[in-house]
C-alpha cells in the first residue's frame, strides 16, 4: 500500500516536472516568435520611413520649383525659439510580459486648447491607414484596409495649425508643399513606432540570448 | 550660459563638421535627461560607428534615418547588427566593410 503510495507520488512529481518543462519551453518559443515578429516590424517600418521620406523631398523640391527659391528657403527662418507644437511622451508600461518604455507621439500639443488626446487618436488612426502592412503571427489580427488612399478624419483645429505652421512661406502655398508637411508629419509617426519596436526589439533579443545561454550552459 | 530653453537640440553636420564635433554632439544628446529620442542620418553615424555601436542603453532611442544623398543600408544598422549574431556565428564586426 505504501509503495502504491510511493509510487503516485513519484508520478505525479514527474508529471509536475514535464508540465513545467513544457510551460518554459513555451514561454521560450513566445519570446523568439515576438523578437522575430518585432525584428520584422522594425526593417518594414524603415523601408517606409525611407519612402515617406523620399515622398517629402520630391515634394519639397515640387513646391521649390512652384514658388521660387526664394520663398522656400532657410533664410526665413527667424532663429528665434519657439514652444514645440509636438512633443514626445515617455511613459512606463507595467506590462507583464515587457517591462519597458514607451514611446507617444502628441502633435500639435502646444494648441491652448489641449487636445492631445484627439491628436493620439488621430495618430493611431493615421498609422492603420497609411502604415506598412506589419505581419502580426497572433491569431487576433487586424483587418488592415486594402485601399492606401484611406481618408484622414482631420480636425478643423489640427488643420488650423498646419496652415500656422506653413505660414512662414506666405498666405498662399503650393499644394504641394502641403503635401510635404503631410510626408513629413508621417515619418515623424513612422520614426515613434522604430522608437517603440526597437525597444521591444532589444528587450526580447537578450531574453532569447539568455534562453540560449542557459541552454548551453 | 545657456538656459535649459536655449540649449541646442540638433547639430547640422555640412562639409566642414568635424569628427570630433559629431562626438562632442552625440555624447552630450545621450547624456541629457530632456532628450529621449536621437535621430541621426546612417551616412554621420558611420562617421562614429564605434561610439555608436558601444551604446547600449535602453531607455534612449538612438535611430539611423537615411538622408537624401545616402539611402538606408540595413547591413550598417548597430540595431541590426547587434541581433544578427542570434542567426549566424560571424561576429558583429565581420560583415561591415
Amino acid at each position: 500500500m505504501e509503495e502504491q503510495d510511493q509510487m503516485q507520488s513519484s508520478i505525479e512529481v514527474e508529471e509536475l516536472e514535464e508540465q513545467q518543462q513544457r510551460e518554459g519551453k513555451r514561454l521560450e518559443e513566445e519570446n523568439v516568435v515576438r523578437f522575430l515578429d518585432s525584428l520584422d516590424s522594425y526593417v518594414t517600418l524603415l523601408d517606409s520611413l525611407s519612402s515617406t521620406l523620399r515622398q517629402g523631398w520630391l515634394e519639397l523640391a515640387s513646391a521649390r520649383q512652384s514658388m521660387g527659391a526664394s520663398r522656400i528657403n532657410g533664410a526665413l527662418l527667424d532663429l528665434k525659439f519657439h514652444s514645440a507644437a509636438t512633443s514626445l511622451q515617455v511613459t512606463h508600461h507595467d506590462d507583464e510580459i515587457l517591462n519597458q518604455p514607451h514611446f507617444t507621439l502628441c502633435k500639435w500639443a502646444s494648441s491652448k486648447n489641449g487636445y492631445g488626446d484627439e491628436k493620439l487618436r488621430e495618430n493611431k488612426l493615421q498609422t492603420n491607414s497609411d502604415g506598412p502592412q506589419l505581419r502580426h503571427r497572433s491569431q487576433f489580427a487586424e483587418k488592415i484596409p486594402e485601399t492606401k488612399g484611406a481618408p484622414l478624419i482631420v480636425d478643423d483645429q489640427v488643420q488650423k495649425e498646419r496652415t500656422k505652421s506653413l505660414s512662414m512661406f506666405g498666405t498662399l502655398v503650393s499644394p504641394k508643399l502641403r503635401a510635404a508637411q503631410l510626408s513629413f508629419e508621417t515619418a515623424l509617426e513612422t520614426l515613434v513606432e522604430i522608437a517603440n519596436v526597437r525597444l521591444t526589439m532589444l528587450s526580447t533579443s537578450d531574453q532569447v540570448r539568455k534562453e540560449l545561454e542557459g541552454t548551453e550552459g | 550660459m545657456l538656459t535649459y530653453e536655449e540649449r541646442q537640440i540638433h547639430l547640422s553636420w555640412t562639409q566642414n563638421t568635424t569628427i570630433k564635433q559629431i562626438e562632442d554632439a552625440f555624447k552630450e544628446f545621450t547624456t541629457r535627461e530632456d532628450i529621449a529620442v536621437v535621430l541621426i542620418s546612417q551616412y554621420v553615424a558611420n562617421m562614429i560607428r564605434f561610439l555608436v555601436d558601444s551604446y547600449n542603453q535602453p531607455v534612449l532611442a538612438f535611430l539611423e534615418i537615411p538622408s537624401k544623398d545616402h539611402p538606408y543600408d540595413p547591413a550598417h544598422d548597430s540595431v541590426i547588427s547587434r541581433v544578427k549574431y542570434l542567426f549566424s556565428t560571424e561576429s558583429v564586426a565581420s560583415g561591415r566593410r
